[in-house]
């Protein structure tokens, strides 16, 4: 057992510091070990996570994120009252026809805004493959 | 109470090392001589963040556990000791967060009452518990590097370490902190300061 250098720059020792860095050790259970390996034996014995099927799900999001991408300019094209240029695609669209668009652009926004959260989270965690 | 393994690059025989090398080649019950020689140090580690002992124990076996999972991801670049630490800080500290120690606020933490006097044991292991459980209520930016740094014997580079943390920013959270505390127990100080005049030789515990 090595003893550490303490710093004493910080403050001088004082009650705090003896109260504090004083404290009977506490021992580990009788059982603690056993428990643990356990624990460890559960874990290397349980099946390895199945890893994401990325190679099947990414040309979906693709052309999901594509899709939606579409649906947003159609919409914005369309939705604007002084958008009054010839449209590419779709140049009369029906009540209803804006109304699914818009539902589908709120859906694919969604997905695109919990994507971005999901990859940031995996970035943060550090564990991310992808970014 | 603290055992720091030397750099893993400069023990060749490091007992930690050959266990960890075991355990990457396979061999499941080499683990148990790393959780042989840490288990007391994480679960006093543990028992400063939560005063719970069956839950230091049960924070300490998660934190062996997540250990094992993540064996292979040390890079060895410090040493195992460091990175143990800093895994169950993690641990500990996101479990804290997701179930709270139940604790007072610091205001409300009680002060020792009467003044210890050198016959008193009792009345001083109040007092003294009554200020180790003010660490508990100290809001959570300041009670973690006073947890680490009395865990590890006033070491302040060891405890920014395991916090990840700059030393120059864990010395000024813990100035903060003991001056909180400090305030919150003044009696206390004047108290000691007495019995050190009364009785010099006696200032340090055993």
């Amino acid at each position: 057992m090595n003893r550490p250098n303490t710093d004493r720059s910080v403050m001088d020792l004082d009650s705090i510091d003896r109260i504090l860095a004083t404290e009977e050790p506490l021992l580990p259970s009788s059982g603690f070990l056993a428990s643990v390996m356990q624990g460890v034996r559960e874990e290397a014995a349980a099946p390895p996570p199945i890893p994401f099927p990325w190679r099947r799900v990414l040309p979906g999001v693709a052309l999901i994120a594509g899709v939606s991408v579409w649906a947003a300019i159609e919409f914005a094209r369309n939705g604007l009252p002084s958008a009054g240029t010839v449209s590419l695609a779709l140049p009369h669209l029906t009540a209803a026809g804006v109304q699914s668009l818009e539902q589908a652009s709120w859906v694919a926004g969604a997905l695109g805004v919990s994507l971005l959260s999901w990859l940031l989270s995996r970035r943060l965690a550090g564990r991310s493959g992808l970014l | 109470m603290i055992a720091t393994s030397k750099s893993a690059t400069e023990d060749p025989v490091d007992p930690d090392l050959v266990d960890i090398d075991r355990v990457l080649a396979g061999d499941i019950q080499a683990f148990e001589g790393i959780v042989r020689r840490w288990q007391a140090p994480l679960i006093n580690m543990a028992w400063r963040y939560c005063r719970d002992r069956a839950r230091a124990e049960e924070l300490a076996q998660e934190a062996f556990i997540r250990a094992w999972r993540g064996l292979a991801q040390w890079r060895r670049e410090s040493s195992f000791s460091t990175w143990l630490f800093a895994l169950a800080a993690n641990v500990f500290r996101s479990d804290l967060k997701r179930f709270p120690t139940v604790s007072l606020p610091l205001e409300a933490a009680p002060e020792p009452s009467g003044p210890p006097t050198q016959h008193n044991t009792l009345q001083k292991e109040v007092s003294h518990g009554a200020v180790r459980r003010a660490v508990l209520a100290l809001p959570p930016r300041y009670r973690e590097p006073v947890v680490l740094f009395y865990f590890h014997e006033m070491d302040l580079s060891a405890a920014a370490r395991t916090m990840g943390m700059p030393e120059g920013t864990m010395k000024a959270r813990l100035s903060r902190a003991r001056a909180l505390l400090r305030r919150r127990f003044p009696q206390l100080e004047a108290q000691n300061d007495e019995m050190e005049l009364l009785a010099p030789n006696t200032g340090k515990e055993a």
